[in-house]
């Protein structure tokens, strides 16, 4: 899999690459329109994650090109704009998504990893993690091709583990992710706790391995072997 | 008092002083002069008697008229020249009293000396002077009801401008971008005036919408150093080398920055209603909304173990549905944030109002302020911006919004007003 990373922060640009290269990503990165431009023209991408404010020309006219080119690439628009406008005419203009900044990069990867999937057509609507498999299209989960019931958090809890699989996600992130902005600022989190212990057990209980770990109260992550 | 009011008060009292001296000296000029006149009609007569008597050495026929009366009267030694004002009865005016003026002077005739009264009635000089009066004051009355009038319309119609001005600024709205209405005139002072609030309530304006323009410019700058922080935090945790208590500080980190970002977020939010940026607006049922995100915060609300008394009506409200979630959030979370361990929330939702209230600590500041921009006790972890978001959202559609406190119990009171029932 192949990504494009068009974002002028360098150090931004660095974070988002390292933590996709872990789930095994090729990243090329791009610091300018004219380097994008070139950059597009010369491969294909998988997905392209696109800032809109660039120095030397605005992310929604690169993308307006890609798309005039038909070039198959999944885009993701990353903006510090968190402005609505900029969402639709984005949207609009064929990118698949749009996360404002700052994100959570676990955010991120689970945002782009959906963007592939959903790029490439075939066999892609399941998940395997080991002795787990996610139907992503039907939203069910099976152990051993026996079906788990599990609540809709659950449900949406395994998914963000299964697309950040191997690398830590912090509770900040699964919080904002599960339950909205709102709650990333809570006073606590014990709720995530309840939710992720429901989680083990029904894993367990239905056979599978205890994947997810604790590291240290601040996050989770899931681990197959 | 009103300008008009003082204006013609002041101008009314000077009219009548003035008037009223003016009157005055005016029946003493006229009378002295009408008096003048009857002297002169009497130096004739004295005149033509002396004339006579000089000639012929004795007295003429004392001679009656109706208007004129000539007496001679023998006297020890001669009189001394005077006029003056007597009162007796006049036989021509059925012997009423009425004044005369006399004038005596004294003769010599046949080696006798007489005093000589010619009088003349002044009954006919005060008729006229009365008349004369008469006139004038009908004038004068004519005179003030004329000036009053014409006052009146003037000073509205000169002032007309001013007033014009004053209902513009009382109607001045910094958040909206309307120039104000001036009526046009040619009176030079308006003029200056409407120039000097044209001028400075468009430096108002200005500086207004440059503080904006940094508050938003500077959230925005934000949201990259933000995202960079946050990017390698999420970064570091997958360092296997790490130990707890490196962690624990990486976690508070991330609560900073979280925090941080809602602020922004807030910040950004509110600059946006503010500017009457989410125009789009339609129909929307809170009653369901509320219960979707009931359902979305049931986690909060099971974690704090809150009993969460609920009584929801139809509630059609014309809005934007971006802002209604926002609203509804904001209350809700409010609600349950601030609330004790197994507190209460009670919802009640009716055709024009929503109440939500929740138990908690009384609050640490002035209650009259919990709509106010950060305002939020000190250990809250919020960003104090979730109910000055609530009030400007109320703002912009007109909506009542109240706090009231008593029993533990926080109440917050929205009344929607019928033009936005949908």
């Amino acid at each position: 899999m192949k990504l494009l990373i068009v974002e002028d922060e360098k150090a931004l640009s660095d974070s988002i690459s390292s933590y996709l290269e872990q789930e095994s990503f090729v990243c090329d990165q791009a610091e300018t329109y004219m380097g994008a431009l070139a950059k597009i023209e010369q491969y294909d991408y998988d997905c392209i994650l696109l800032d809109i404010n660039l120095q030397d020309g605005n992310g929604l006219e690169l993308l307006k090109e890609l798309k005039s080119n038909h070039k198959g690439d999944g885009v993701l628009i990353i903006s510090a704009r968190n402005s609505l406008e900029d969402k639709v005419s984005g949207l609009k203009l064929g990118a698949d998504d749009y996360l404002p900044k700052p994100f959570h990069l676990s955010e991120l990867g689970a945002r782009v990893a959906a963007i592939i999937r959903r790029r490439h057509s075939a066999g892609s609507n399941f998940i395997r993690l080991a002795d787990i498999l996610i139907d992503i299209q039907a939203r069910a989960v099976m152990v051993d091709s026996r079906p788990l019931d599990l609540t809709r958090k659950e449900y949406q809890l395994l998914l963000y583990f299964a697309y950040n699989k191997g690398r830590v996600v912090s509770k900040n992130a699964i919080a904002e992710h599960l339950w909205g902005d709102d709650t990333g600022a809570m006073d606590n989190y014990d709720f995530i706790y309840t939710h992720i212990k429901n989680l083990r057990r029904k894993l367990v209980e239905a056979g599978a391995g205890d994947y997810i770990q604790s590291v240290y109260g601040m996050g989770y992550k899931l681990q197959v072997p | 008092m009103k300008l008009f009011t003082h204006y013609s008060r002041i101008n009314f009292l000077a009219s009548i002083l003035a008037l009223a001296l003016g009157s005055v000296s005016y029946y003493f000029i006229i009378r002295t002069v009408l008096i003048h006149q009857l002297d002169d009609t009497l130096k004739v007569e004295e005149a033509e008697i002396l004339n006579y008597v000089r000639l012929k050495d004795q007295l003429p026929e004392p001679a009656n008229y109706r208007d004129q009366q000539i007496a001679f009267e023998p006297a020890d030694k001669a009189v001394e020249r005077q006029f003056q004002h007597i009162s007796r009865r006049d036989p021509y005016r059925n012997n009423e009293r009425g004044p005369f003026r006399q004038l005596l002077f004294p003769v010599s005739a046949g080696g006798r000396v007489y005093t000589v009264s010619v009088r003349k009635s002044e009954v006919e000089t005060e008729e006229m002077l009365q008349w004369i009066m008469f006139v004038t004051a009908g004038m004068i009355l004519l005179l003030l009801g004329i000036l009053f009038l014409a006052n009146r319309l003037l000073i509205r119609r000169l002032w007309q401008p001013f007033y014009q001005t004053l209902e513009a600024l009382k109607k001045f709205n910094l958040t909206n971008r309307e120039p104000l209405h001036h009526a046009p005139t040619s009176i030079r002072e308006f003029q200056d005036l409407q120039r000097v609030v044209d001028h400075m309530t468009g430096t108002i304006r200005k500086d207004y919408e440059m503080l904006k323009e940094f508050a938003d410019n500077a959230s925005h700058e934000m949201q990259t150093p933000l995202a960079i922080i946050n990017s390698k935090l999420d970064l570091m945790i997958q360092d296997q080398g790490l130990e707890e208590r490196h962690l624990r500080q990486l976690q508070a980190m991330y609560d900073a920055v979280s925090r941080m970002r809602q602020l922004n977020q807030s910040l950004l939010l509110l600059t946006k209603i503010e500017n009457h940026q989410f125009v789009q607006a339609g129909p929307v049922a809170l009653d369901t909304l509320i219960s979707e995100k009931l359902v979305q915060l049931e986690d909060l609300i099971q974690d704090k173990h809150l009993t969460l008394r609920v009584g929801l009506q139809p509630c059609l409200v014309q809005m934007n549905a971006y802002l209604s979630d926002i609203l509804l959030s904001n209350l809700l979370v409010n609600a349950i944030r601030h609330n004790e361990e197994k507190g209460a929330i009670n919802i009640q939702l009716g055709p024009h109002e929503l109440r939500i209230s929740n138990t908690g600590v009384p609050l640490p500041f002035d209650p009259a302020s919990i709509f106010d921009r950060f305002t939020k006790s000190s250990q809250s972890e919020g960003t104090g911006l979730g109910l000055a978001i609530v009030r400007q959202i109320c703002d912009n559609y007109g909506f009542s919004l109240s706090y009231v406190n008593g029993d533990g119990w926080h109440t917050i009171r929205i009344g929607f007003t019928p033009e936005y029932h949908g």
